[in-house]
Order: C-alpha cells, then sequence, then structure tokens
C-alpha cells in the first residue's frame, strides 16, 4: 500500500525522487501521453475493420421535428415556413439509403449520382432545389443548429426560392460505425414559383441536372441492418479520454505550481502559468466541440 | 506568482493568443479546416511565445524548449482526435 502511494506520489507530486518536479510533467511521459492518445485514435480507426462492431452514435432524430426546426428558423427571420412534401421525403429518403449502401458520405455518390436524380426519380419537377446532410448527432436540434452555423446551409434553410422540404432519416453502418444520417431535401415546382428562366439553386458544390426527366417512381430500397448494441460513441470516448488526460495535467500543474513556489525550488523549466493557460484553451476547446458532422 | 507578476505583458500577450484561439473554434464550430489552421496557429505562437519569453528572460534551454514543444503537441493531438471524430 505504501509502495502504491509512493509511485503515485512519485508519477503526480513534486519531490526528491522526480527531481522535484511530477513525473507525468516530464517530457518522457508527454511523450507517452501523446502516443497514447494517438494509439486510441488509431484503435477507433482499425475496429470497424477489423474488430467487433462496437462504434457508434446514439441518436433520436424525429424529421417532424427538423422540420418543425427549419420552419421556426425561417418564421423567426420572416419567411414563410415549407411545406411538408411526402414525394421530396421519399426521396431524401431514397438519397440517405443510397448512402449507406455504397458507403458515402457526400453530395455526389462515387459513381457520379447528383442528388437532384433523386428529385426527378420521384418524379419531382423541381425549378430550385437544395441539399442539406448531416451525420452523428444526437438530436435534431443540434443538427439544426449547426446547419445554421454554416453559411451555405443557412442559405439553403433561409432561401425564399423554396417553397417545400422533404426530410429523410435513415440509421446504419457508415464506414463501420453506427450512425443516423439527416437528409434535408428543398425544393419549389414550376407551378410554385412565377416562371423565368429556370436555374436550380444547389447545395454547395454541387451541379444540378440540367433536364429534369420524370422517370418510373421507384421505392426506396432497404437501408443495412443497423448494429444492435451500440457501446462506444466515438467521438463522445475521445472527448472523455481528452478532458481526463487535461484535467488531470491541469490538476498536477496547478499542486506543481504550489509546491514549487512554496519551497522555492528553482529549476529549469517551462512556465506553469502558461502551461496552465494553453492546457485550460485545450479544455475550453474539448468542452466546446460536439459530435455531428454537416455537408 | 513573483515572475508572473514581473512578466505580466507577456502573460497577457500569450492569454490573448489563446482566448483568441478558444473563441474562433466556438465562431467557427463545423468548420473543420479553419480550425485546424486555428489549432496548428496557436501551438505554433504558444511555443514561439515560450521561446521568446525565455531568451528575454535568459534561462532559454533545449530541455525547456522541447517541454513547449511537447505540450503544443499534446494540446495538438487531443484537438486534432476531436476535430475529426465530429
Amino acid at each position: 500500500m505504501m509502495k502504491l502511494f509512493g509511485q503515485l506520489a512519485h508519477l503526480f507530486f513534486p519531490r526528491e525522487s522526480n527531481n522535484h518536479k511530477a513525473k507525468i510533467l516530464h517530457p518522457s511521459s508527454l511523450v507517452i501521453l501523446t502516443f497514447a492518445l494517438i494509439f486510441y485514435q488509431v484503435i477507433l480507426a482499425f475496429l470497424p475493420q477489423y474488430g467487433p462492431r462496437v462504434l457508434g452514435y446514439a441518436a433520436n432524430i424525429s424529421a417532424d421535428e427538423v422540420i418543425r426546426l427549419t420552419n421556426e428558423k425561417r418564421v423567426a427571420v420572416g419567411l414563410a415556413p415549407l411545406q411538408l412534401n411526402p414525394t421530396l421525403s421519399q426521396a431524401a429518403q431514397a438519397k440517405g439509403v443510397d448512402m449507406l449502401n455504397k458507403d458515402y458520405w457526400a453530395h455526389t455518390a462515387p459513381d457520379g449520382t447528383q442528388p437532384w436524380k433523386f428529385f426527378i426519380d420521384f418524379g419531382y419537377k423541381y425549378r430550385y432545389a437544395g441539399e442539406n446532410l448531416a451525420r452523428d448527432f444526437s438530436n435534431a436540434s443540434s443538427a439544426v443548429d449547426a446547419w445554421m452555423a454554416s453559411s451555405s446551409h443557412k442559405e439553403n434553410m433561409l432561401s425564399s426560392k423554396y417553397k417545400e422540404i422533404g426530410i429523410g432519416v435513415v440509421e446504419g453502418d457508415l464506414a463501420g460505425v453506427d450512425t443516423t444520417i439527416i437528409v434535408q431535401f428543398f425544393g419549389s415546382t414550376y407551378a410554385d414559383t412565377v416562371p423565368i428562366s429556370p436555374v436550380a439553386k444547389v447545395a454547395p458544390k454541387v451541379i444540378p441536372s440540367p433536364k429534369p426527366i420524370v422517370l418510373a417512381t421507384p421505392q426506396p430500397t432497404a437501408p443495412p441492418t443497423p448494429i444492435s448494441r451500440v457501446l462506444i460513441s466515438p467521438f463522445n470516448s475521445t472527448k472523455g479520454i481528452s478532458l481526463a488526460t487535461v484535467g488531470l495535467l491541469l490538476g498536477v500543474l496547478v499542486v506543481d505550481g504550489v509546491v514549487t513556489s512554496r519551497r522555492r525550488i528553482v529549476r529549469i523549466g517551462g512556465r506553469t502559468f502558461a502551461h496552465l493557460a494553453f492546457l485550460g484553451m485545450i479544455l475550453a476547446i474539448a468542452l466546446i466541440l460536439k459530435a455531428g458532422q454537416i455537408i | 506568482m513573483k515572475n508572473f507578476a514581473k512578466h505580466l505583458p507577456h502573460y497577457l500577450a500569450l492569454f490573448g493568443v489563446l482566448i483568441i484561439g478558444a473563441l474562433a473554434f466556438y465562431l467557427f464550430s463545423y468548420d473543420r479546416s479553419f480550425q485546424t489552421a486555428v489549432a496548428i496557429a496557436v501551438a505554433i505562437a504558444y511555443v514561439a511565445w515560450g521561446t521568446v519569453h525565455h531568451s528575454i528572460h535568459r534561462d532559454l534551454h533545449l530541455a525547456v524548449f522541447i517541454e513547449y514543444l511537447l505540450v503544443a503537441a499534446l494540446g495538438l493531438v487531443i484537438i486534432f482526435s476531436l476535430i475529426f471524430r465530429t
């Protein structure tokens, strides 16, 4: 017991055995900590391919809530709310299923399929069309907030050109991680708008199909079966480990600073205040960052 | 504490850089490339601050420089691992 206490003191408390500087603050320990964090990321990267499929993001997202929140934002800036169009929702659902089946996270599929194909396939004769995508969010509110924080996505959400909305929410395996994808389709038909020369409003970096042709309405194919048990969230586990590491170092630095100041220990090393400030910023950033991606 | 008061302008400059860095992360959430650039810039500024500060204080040694470098590297690894998991 005393031996364990001694080892912990050696690791976290400045004393003679560690040259009056907690061992965890020594360069060798910092290198070990850094590589341990990198190693954890390597595990997370390779686990979906070679290990048990336990990575995933738990989510509770309803399409109705996404529409409600979107319309709330529009009404707040004096725009008319968007009308739910079931055809657009079917098309959005099909786009989400396509992403899971072909395992991609982009506006354009690896085979070159544009988002507008889904509008056309389901018989939606668009005059203007737009697409927002989100994944890994735990709820609708955080996804909508993320879109609003991005100028290009916000432009889609608050465009007066769109009259209708369709939402697809699909859950499944994307690159080995169980996740929920939200597909937000915006549109307006020729009947909705004043007939001027047709221009499709596009999502960022996506070129619309020039000649919309209505084909037979397809039915969305079933997405891959979701993982039944989600044990580890890659983001939350990384965040937890990061916060624990930074918190531990901050605590040890405070103790180290107080002890060396009281004992008037002079040593060659960095400034404790500077390290505290830098790691404090890292802690703040770790707390600010939230799970979820948008494109 | 005595050292802190003596070099208050140095620390104010460092705190300014770090606060701007944290604010940038908050204001440009979900902009990965910008956040990556901010993280690298702040880490470089931190190491530069340490080098200049110790140089002025005439106690700049290789061990001190490496210490700042390692703390900055640890911070970068933490930020990157979170940015690219979002």
